[in-house]
């Protein structure tokens, strides 16, 4: 970016900080100085290329490769004529031949080549496809039409809610109007205390406000700018979240130790009957692991004591 | 849980007749298979008898003991009683003509090392075993898996050696004997030869812990009856005969147990090497064409030698010398 430069009178972009670069069709940029001062009369050659150019072609440079620029021109340009649609054609592969069509015609400008052939081939075009052309040109893009329409309906509804708001408003500074003149009119002719009745109203006024304030708030936009509805559960085009199909509630039994011996003695007891005194206490490497003592202990004993009861009439008849 | 273990359900058996159903039947099923090779000779006089059989796995249950002694790391107590178990449940279903005990004993230990997180890998293993150690391992390797489905997968092994923990916990916190720490060499030569017999076949873990615990006691001319009797049955009085006959029965098998006659060992081994199953055999022609076959189509390999480990197989003949 540091060394653009108008390639006419050499300024740079650090020399002159409000340098602008034009570029014309030709893809060749000029400085806005150097464009006023060779295209006093409105047109001229460009200073390189000398292909002659219209002052008022000349554009701000967006892009840093005055190449991409020309691109972008000589597409719009092709585009201009080139505007068919998919629906213009019988097959998806007709449509991708005619952009590949474009491509080249928009390739060879760009690079110079065949200038002449590619510009009689726009030619003929334009003269086989005139209709089209012309039809396509007048023709609204339907997703344009959409969005136009979709603009139109969010304008309404802004211009219903505003008319809403307003007459809220007036209702609101009749009222007010109305309580003052009660006030007024009782004042004048009732016989109690003045301040009396001021209070009364006053009290009134608050209880109004009060009201007021616990009305619920307008009712809740439920569409989106878009058009789009939400927090509608009626809306057929959003099938309900399916419920997921539940089984049985889980019944919890409690685990049922088969000993098939003496029966052990509690786990509670494990420390204060002195079962524990006979084993080794456990490390603090166990104990973080959640292995203490006492469990090693009741380990041993369920084990010693299960199975004591076996008869081998209780034996298995088969060994696989 | 003992209770709902699979070896209560499915290894723990009514009597030692039912165990010698088992190994009849599966001997008299492979002389069945195997007749032809007896090649005219008497079918007794080729084959391993049932009672051979036995004598032979009693030599090779010896070996077990010793490899697991002999160890280097030396081995937790559960290893070895793992072991066992193992090996006795294999041999109720094959027979050793098929498989040759050797290699299952050092397959059997090499699994229970590894049920028993007691870690040790396959070199440190066979640098247990004299002999080629590349074919060790292989072997051990191979018959890993066919060890694990010999077994039914059922690996949990429920020893006597927490019991034991259990009843002398219960002993010194309820009975008034004193020092029951002195019970304790009796109770591990005890339980111990209780390995060489089928206790663990027959009985649960528990009644084997109190029957090695009465067993010291009385060594120590001490008298539990009356913990058994007056603490732990108190509650259950008609029990008690079903306790009292299965230590009975453990401490008779222990009693009854005899050392294999070494000469008649060496005469059965040798009769094995004749009639053993020739494509089990690490050394065996048959076996090597086997693996030859594996090797050259794999794809259409048989079901049954799934399991069966692809080695590379020398001919030294001294690979797993575990006995001598």
């Amino acid at each position: 970016m540091d060394d653009q430069a108008c390639p006419r009178c050499k300024t740079t972009k650090y020399r002159n900080p409000s340098l602008k670069l034009m570029v014309n069709v030709c893809g060749h940029t000029l400085c806005e100085s150097c464009v006023d001062l060779l295209f006093l009369k409105g047109s001229g050659a460009c200073p390189e290329c000398m292909v002659p150019l219209r002052r008022n072609n000349f554009r701000v440079q967006l892009f840093e490769d005055p190449m991409v620029e020309k691109e972008v021109d000589i597409r719009r340009r092709i585009l201009r004529d080139y505007n068919k649609r998919e629906e213009d054609f019988a097959s998806l592969a007709e449509y991708n031949d005619y952009l590949e069509e474009i491509e080249d015609i928009v390739y060879n400008l760009c690079n110079n080549i065949e200038i002449i052939e590619t510009n009689k081939r726009i030619e003929a075009y334009k003269r086989d496809n005139r209709e089209v052309i012309q039809r396509n040109k007048t023709r609204v893009g339907r997703d344009e039409y959409a969005l136009e329409e979709m603009l139109e309906l969010e304008k309404v509804q802004e211009e219903a809610r505003r008319k809403e708001l307003e007459e809220l408003e007036n209702e609101h500074k009749k009222k007010k109007a109305r309580d003052k003149q009660a006030l007024i009119e009782e004042l004048m002719y009732s016989g109690k205390d003045a301040a009396q009745i001021v209070t009364e109203f006053a009290e009134k006024a608050e209880k109004q406000r009060e009201e007021e304030k616990q009305l619920p708030p307008p009712k809740p936009a439920n569409e989106f700018s878009t058009g789009i509805k939400f927090g509608q559960t009626a809306d057929p085009s959003l099938l309900p979240v399916p419920k997921s199909e539940e089984g049985p509630l889980f019944v919890y039994e409690p685990l049922v130790a088969l000993s098939e011996g003496p029966a052990m003695p509690p786990t509670s007891e494990i420390v204060s009957r002195g079962y524990i005194a006979h084993i080794r206490a456990e490390t603090s490497q166990e104990n973080a692991g959640g292995f203490t003592s006492a469990l090693a202990c009741e380990r041993a004993l369920q084990e010693a004591l299960q199975g004591l009861y076996y008869t081998a009439t209780a034996g298995v008849l088969s060994g696989t | 849980m003992y209770p709902v273990s699979s070896q209560k359900r499915s290894w723990t058996f009514a009597n030692e007749g039912q165990l010698m159903d088992f190994r009849v039947e599966q001997n008299s099923k492979y002389i069945e298979s195997h007749e032809e090779e007896a090649q005219g000779l008497d079918l007794k006089e080729h084959f391993l008898t049932p009672a051979e059989e036995r004598l032979l796995l009693k030599q090779y249950e010896i070996y077990l003991f010793d490899f697991c002694r002999r160890f280097d790391p030396p081995m937790p107590k559960c290893v070895v009683g793992t072991a066992f178990h193992y090996f006795k449940r294999f041999y109720l279903n094959n027979t050793p003509m098929d498989y040759h005990p050797k290699e299952i004993l050092a397959t059997c230990v090499f699994v229970a090392c590894k049920v028993e997180e007691f870690n040790v890998s396959i070199n440190q293993f066979v640098n247990n075993i004299k002999g080629d150690r590349n074919k060790a391992t292989d072997i051990v390797l191979s018959n890993e898996l066919l060890l694990i489905g010999q077994l039914n997968y059922y690996l949990t092994i429920h020893n006597p050696f927490r019991p034991i923990e259990g009843l002398l916990i219960d002993i010194k916190t309820r009975s008034n004997m004193q020092h029951p720490e002195r019970l304790r060499p009796h109770i591990d030569s005890f339980i111990d030869s209780t390995f060489y017999s089928d206790a663990c076949l027959l009985h649960t873990p528990s009644q084997i812990a109190l029957a090695a615990v009465l067993h010291a006691a009385s060594r120590e001319q001490e008298n539990l009856d009356s913990y058994v009797t007056d603490l732990l049955f108190v509650s259950a009085r008609e029990k008690l005969p079903g306790l009292i006959d299965a230590v009975r029965k453990i401490r008779i098998m222990v009693k009854q147990y005899q050392q294999p006659d070494r000469d008649k060992v060496k005469a059965i081994e040798k009769k094995l090497d004749k009639c053993r199953n020739q494509a089990n055999n690490p050394d065996s022609e048959l076996y090597k064409e086997r693996l030859r076959r594996l090797y050259t189509d794999e794809d259409d390999m048989p079901a049954e030698d799934a399991s069966f480990h692809i080695a590379d197989v020398s001919s030294d003949t001294s690979a797993m010398n575990i006995s001598q």
